[in-house]
């Protein structure tokens, strides 16, 4: 008990420190997870919107497929990927293993089926009057698209938050194809992994205090949000 | 060229099922057409399809002296047709930016656009709620805040989909109005209701929908209309 005290005042001592080698870690953990997020985010939305307002053929199985990925464990999605980006795969030419490139690939792979299954069920809940409104008010179907998208920003928004929250926490995915390279490739789950197996507990306790700071964060802003939304709705 | 625009051959099903199926549909100019029919007739799909936001299996139309298809016609009735649904959407914002959403999309500028919807919101005496949300209105006001929105980019033909429905009386008259003046601008307009009594005093002419097929039931006269709101007229509304 006393080592678990002792530990989280020296996780709260390096974290209000500035010590350099977590605040190198934490800012890489936020570089790869936003990063990702934000290319992964627009393809999301629009593909969301399409399954949600058009008829065409697969898009039943397509929906699917997006919601059946959504549940695959991180470290599936890494071993796919390990086995794309490893030398004797299809694109081991480009060396992207074991690079903070390959973990945002990954993470995008992560969060996407995610952001579309959450989008997709914000679309649908949309009111159709809105676009045809937009439309027939003269809107090109690309700002009627963003007219929707504001319509429904705060499902939008809870959709962003979450694939967010799904990949800054996750481990098996960076782990495989980032290696956990000092400097290069550690992020906040590898680091405490690591640190905890090294019997670094104040380390650990450090990192795991900015993701838990930082999941009570989301949630705050999603409840927000989302209790924003109810109040037009 | 004696009409806006007319349809030819135009037919539409929906789950196996014939919806409409008409062979000539010819819109006057500066007209008021009420179109009737019992409940899954086919109005609003026509509206619908009248307007460009619903794609016909068939259809010709007749538009400024050319005969296109469908897909052809789509972008000349989607920019000078406007369909309001029977119960207006508004966006989550004031009613100012609703009334300046298609402005803004037609790419007026901010200056320009702001001059048009203080005159259009003074038309329609909805200048004291101009800041308020569109979605704290009422649905009369709703309504109106609609028509204005609609007004202001100056359709050819406004399409209105049982306008008056669930309303009050007040709201019905102060809709009714509006229609009035649109249609004294010499705005075409086609008003599908239940309620002919409402618009009666609007409609020169009277469409029923049966089976699919369209057919006219009798053509008033403009000067045979009735105005019941004469009186009402230029003190509920500012001219």
């Amino acid at each position: 008990m006393n080592n678990l005290s002792q530990a989280t005042i020296n996780a709260f001592q390096l974290l209000l420190s500035g010590n350099a080698g977590i605040w190198e870690i934490i800012s890489l953990s936020f570089s790869v997870s936003l990063s990702a997020i934000f290319i992964a985010s627009p393809f999301a939305l629009v593909i969301a919107f399409f399954l949600a307002f058009f008829q065409f053929p697969g898009r039943r199985i397509l929906i699917s497929v997006f919601n059946t990925f959504m549940s695959v464990p991180a470290v599936i999605i890494g071993l796919a990927l390990y086995l794309l980006l490893s030398r004797s795969g299809p694109f081991g030419d480009l060396q992207l293993l074991f690079t903070s490139k390959a973990m945002i690939i990954g993470q995008i792979l992560l969060s996407f089926p995610l952001l579309v299954a959450m989008a997709h069920a914000s679309f649908q809940a949309a009111d159709r009057r809105a676009w045809e409104t937009a439309i027939t008010l003269g809107a090109k179907p690309y700002r009627a698209f963003f007219t929707l998208a504001h319509e429904v920003r705060f499902g939008l928004i809870a959709a962003v938050v979450a694939g967010f929250g799904r990949v800054i926490a996750e481990i098996g995915c960076s782990m495989m194809v980032g290696g956990n390279i000092l400097h290069a490739t550690r992020n906040i789950p590898t680091a405490i992994a690591l640190e905890t197996s090294k019997g670094e507990f104040s380390h650990g306790i450090a990192l795991g205090i900015v993701l838990l700071v930082l999941a009570l964060g989301l949630n705050a802003g999603v409840s927000l949000v989302q209790g924003k939304g109810g109040l037009h709705s | 060229m004696s009409h806006l625009i007319s349809y030819q051959g135009l037919s539409i099903s929906l789950s196996g099922r014939l919806i409409l199926s008409i062979d000539q549909l010819a819109i006057p100019f500066r007209q008021c057409t009420l179109l009737t029919g019992r409940n899954g007739s086919g109005k609003t799909t026509l509206l619908k399809i009248m307007s460009g936001l619903l794609k016909p299996d068939a259809a010709r139309i007749d538009y400024q002296g050319l005969n296109l298809s469908w897909r052809q016609a789509k972008p000349y009735i989607q920019k000078d047709i406007i369909y309001l649904h029977q119960q207006p959407y508004l966006f989550d914002s004031t009613v100012f930016n609703n009334i300046a959403y298609g402005l803004y999309r037609n790419g007026e500028n901010k200056t320009s656009a702001h001059k048009k919807v203080n005159q259009a919101l003074e038309w329609a005496n909805l200048s004291h709620l101009a800041h308020q949300p569109a979605n704290s209105l009422s649905g009369g006001e709703k309504q109106r805040v609609a028509l204005t929105r609609a007004r202001i980019l100056s359709p050819s033909l406004l399409l209105l989909d049982e306008p008056t429905a669930s309303m009050d009386s007040e709201s019905k008259q102060q809709t009714s109005l509006l229609l009035q003046r649109l249609n004294a601008e010499g705005l075409t307009i086609i008003i599908s209701s239940h309620e002919s009594h409402t618009v009666s005093h609007l409609i020169d002419r009277h469409l029923h929908l049966e089976n699919g097929h369209i057919e006219e039931l009798n053509s008033a006269s403009r000067n045979n209309k009735v105005t019941p709101f004469k009186t009402t007229k230029n003190t509920h509304i500012n001219e």
